[in-house]
This record gives structure tokens, C-alpha cells and sequence, in this order.
């Protein structure tokens, strides 16, 4: 390297130390920069509600973001669902899901995928995919669901 | 009996009729009536399906044997939370034991079909009791087994595989149903079903738990209505395919339950 490029270099690099701080770059990359999460959580959630085909269900998540989860699902030829997930330190993630049942007798299961679409507080801009899994006990409408995917936030 | 060795038998009695009859129906399709109750029918509650439909032709004809079926059932019955169907009856087994080799909690309906033997001026009419039974969950879709069971005049037990399957509203889901073409004489037309009544519910049907080590009977809870009833009631609607390659279908309402309003006395009325 010779000794103009060399001066160059020293030169760009002190011009970008005055200026970040002053920019304040670092803290607003901090708050702005998207987080990626591979997540996985697993709700058990319990019958609250029913009309028709459709199941209302809350319950407990527990995993990378614990919280609690309330659920609408559309349990017909498929399984739909759509989710709200209360993390418990603060925040929303909002979402929807569908699946195809998999198992038969008492315990069916499905599998299937759900999006995050948004999300409040710290999850304002939440969204990905993951994938859905979960058994439901056809007689106590009881579910247990797991999801398990990348979420950016 | 095995499905083969009843329809040889059907064939060998058939066998020793003298003639039978060549007034099929040509590929003009026939009518078909479709009907569909909800017993009770309380917004909320718990239900059992009746559904049934008739073919008919005009005089002196027999239909085509219907090939397939598909019925579509309103938007938000919960067929899924009925609590029917807890346990599965495989295909062979239904067809090497019958119904009494399925588990009871395998049981989701019974009905009967009508099933029109061809033969001369007077083609035969059977009657078959239909048990329906939940089967093992194909690709994805819960499946049934109806299983037409007729002692006489011949005797044969058909199961007739089904799935239930998406639908476009303002359905909510079809039952598509296979019916296997059934052989009467050779060189003779099929025998056709032209008639089935079923019920899918917990009218009639009796479970078992154990609970603490005894066994209890119960019944199954039933399928739930939604809260609401759509404005003109509850579609259904059945669209059958023939064996000739013409197809038919017909619709109806099941209407809303009527609202009883109380008066300033207390008593109801409609």
C-alpha cells in the first residue's frame, strides 16, 4: 500500500469517528435494527368458549417468549386458527395459522404453518413464519399447540 | 362376508331370474331430491344431522347407479367437536367382520339406503341399514365409512369409503362419497342405489369410558350449531355423479329455529 492510499485511510476513519457520535448512528441502529428469533413455544390452552365449528381457547406459552396465548380455531376439514400472544415482558405478537388434522380418535393432531403478522410494544413490527403442531383432545376441547420458526422483530 | 363373495352370490341368485330388464336410463340425469333436518335444532346447541336424498326417473325406468356423492353442509356446524368418531373402523375390517367388528365409539350415524336390483318388469327393492363409521384420517381429512349392510332379498354389506373435504361458502364442508359400482347379472346393468337416509349424530348412538375402572355409558355430545343462523337458514346442498356420466344435484334449507318471544305474561309464543 503506498503512502497516499495509506493517509487516506486514516483520513475516512477520523472523519467517521466525528461524525457517528455526533449522528447519534449507533443508538438508532439499536433501536431499529431487526432481531431475528428462532423460536420455539409450546401453548396449552383450555376450552373457553364455542359456537359452531369455532373453539375460543386461552392458555399459558411457554418457551423463547413466554406468555399467554388466547386463540380463536375453526376446527373443520382443516384447522384454522387466528392467535394473540401476550409476552410476559411486555409487547403483543398477532398472527394466523392453518393446519390439516393428522391423527384420528380422541387426540387428533395437525400440523401446518402460521405467520406473524404484527405485533405491539417491543414487537411493534413483528412478522415470520413458523411452523404449527399441536394435538387436540376431542373430548375436553383442550389443545396443546407448538410453533416453531424464525420471528423478526 | 367378503365384498366379492356377496356380489358372486348376488350374481348367482340374480342368475336364476329369466331376464332382465334393458330400460336403464340413457344419459338423461335423473332428478334427485335432497332433504336435511337438525334434531334438535337449537342455536348453540348441540345437534344431529338427518340428510337423505331420492333419485328418480320417470316411470318404467331405473336410474343409473350413482357413482359418487358430494354433500355440502352449512358454514360452521362443528362436525369436529362433536365428540363422534373417538375411535376408527378400518376398511377391512368392515369388510371381513361387518359393523360389530368396529369399536362403538367408532360410530358417528345410521340411516338406510334403497338399492334398485334391474330385472324385468319388476326390478327388486332392497333396503340396507347404513352404520356410519369414523376411518382412519386419510392425507389430511377426516374420513367416514358408510356401511350398507342388506339381508334380503340378497344379502350384501358394501362399504361406501367417504371423506370430509373443503367446500366454498356459504359451506362450510362436503362429504364426498364413493359408491362402488355393485354387479347384478352379467352383461346385466348395476345395481342402483336410489335412495339414503342417514343421520350424522349423537341421536341414537351410545359411548363408553372408563371412568375409575368401570365402564359408563354415555352419549356422545353432538354437533354444534353456530350461535347465529344465516339469513335463510342452513344450506345444504348434494350434487351426484351416474354411472352413465350424466350428474344431477339438488339443494335445501334447514330454516332458522323460530324465536318465541315471551309476552307481558310470561307465555310464549311464535
Amino acid at each position: 500500500m503506498g503512502k497516499p492510499a495509506f493517509i487516506s485511510i486514516i483520513a475516512t476513519t477520523a472523519v467517521l469517528a466525528a461524525v457517528l457520535p455526533a449522528m447519534g448512528a449507533g443508538a438508532d441502529f439499536r433501536a431499529h435494527a431487526a432481531r431475528t428469533l428462532n423460536a420455539t413455544d409450546t401453548a396449552r390452552l383450555h376450552f373457553v368458549h364455542s359456537s359452531g365449528s369455532k373453539l375460543f381457547e386461552e392458555g399459558s406459552a411457554t418457551g423463547a417468549i413466554p406468555g399467554t396465548m388466547s386463540a380463536h380455531f375453526d376446527i373443520g376439514p382443516t384447522v384454522s386458527t387466528t392467535f394473540v400472544l401476550r409476552a410476559r415482558g411486555g409487547g403483543t405478537l398477532i398472527g394466523h395459522g392453518s393446519g390439516t388434522l393428522h391423527g384420528s380418535g380422541r387426540y387428533e393432531s395437525f400440523a401446518g404453518t402460521i405467520v406473524v403478522s404484527s405485533g405491539t410494544g417491543r414487537y411493534l413490527h413483528a412478522h415470520g413464519h413458523a411452523g404449527l403442531y399441536g394435538t387436540f383432545d376431542r373430548r375436553t376441547y383442550a389443545l396443546v399447540v407448538q410453533t416453531t420458526g424464525d420471528l423478526s422483530y | 362376508m367378503p365384498l366379492r363373495h356377496t356380489r358372486l352370490l348376488l350374481a348367482a341368485i340374480l342368475a336364476c331370474c329369466a331376464s332382465f330388464s334393458a330400460t336403464v336410463a340413457d344419459a338423461a340425469a335423473p332428478a334427485v331430491r335432497l332433504h336435511a333436518t337438525f334434531t334438535p335444532e337449537r342455536l348453540g346447541g348441540e345437534t344431529t344431522i338427518g340428510f337423505g336424498f331420492q333419485v328418480s326417473t320417470p316411470a318404467g325406468e331405473t336410474p343409473s347407479p350413482v357413482t359418487e356423492m358430494d354433500l355440502r353442509y352449512p358454514a360452521d356446524l362443528g362436525i369436529g367437536l362433536s365428540g363422534l368418531g373417538l375411535q376408527t373402523c378400518s376398511p377391512l375390517t368392515l369388510e371381513i367382520i361387518g359393523g360389530v367388528g368396529c369399536p362403538v365409539e367408532s360410530r358417528m350415524g345410521h340411516g338406510t339406503a334403497i338399492a334398485v336390483i334391474p330385472l324385468t318388469e319388476d326390478p327388486l327393492y332392497e333396503t340396507a341399514q347404513v352404520t356410519i363409521f369414523r376411518a382412519p384420517t386419510e392425507d389430511g381429512h377426516i374420513a367416514l365409512l358408510f356401511f350398507a349392510n342388506g339381508e334380503s332379498p340378497v344379502s350384501a354389506q358394501i362399504p361406501l369409503p367417504g371423506l370430509l373435504l373443503d367446500s366454498a361458502p356459504p359451506f362450510g364442508g362436503r362429504i364426498h362419497l364413493n359408491i362402488p359400482l355393485v354387479p347384478s347379472l352379467p352383461s346385466a346393468p348395476n345395481v342402483a342405489m336410489v335412495r339414503l337416509q342417514s343421520t350424522i349424530g349423537p341421536r341414537g348412538i351410545t359411548y363408553f369410558e372408563h371412568i375409575h375402572g368401570r365402564t359408563v355409558a354415555y352419549k356422545p355430545k353432538g354437533i354444534l350449531l353456530p350461535d347465529r343462523c344465516p339469513a335463510g337458514g342452513f344450506p345444504f346442498a348434494a350434487s351426484l355423479s351416474f354411472e352413465n356420466g350424466s350428474s344431477a344435484s339438488a339443494s335445501t334449507r334447514v330454516p332458522c329455529p323460530v324465536h318465541r318471544r315471551k309476552n307481558a305474561r310470561g307465555r310464549s309464543h311464535t
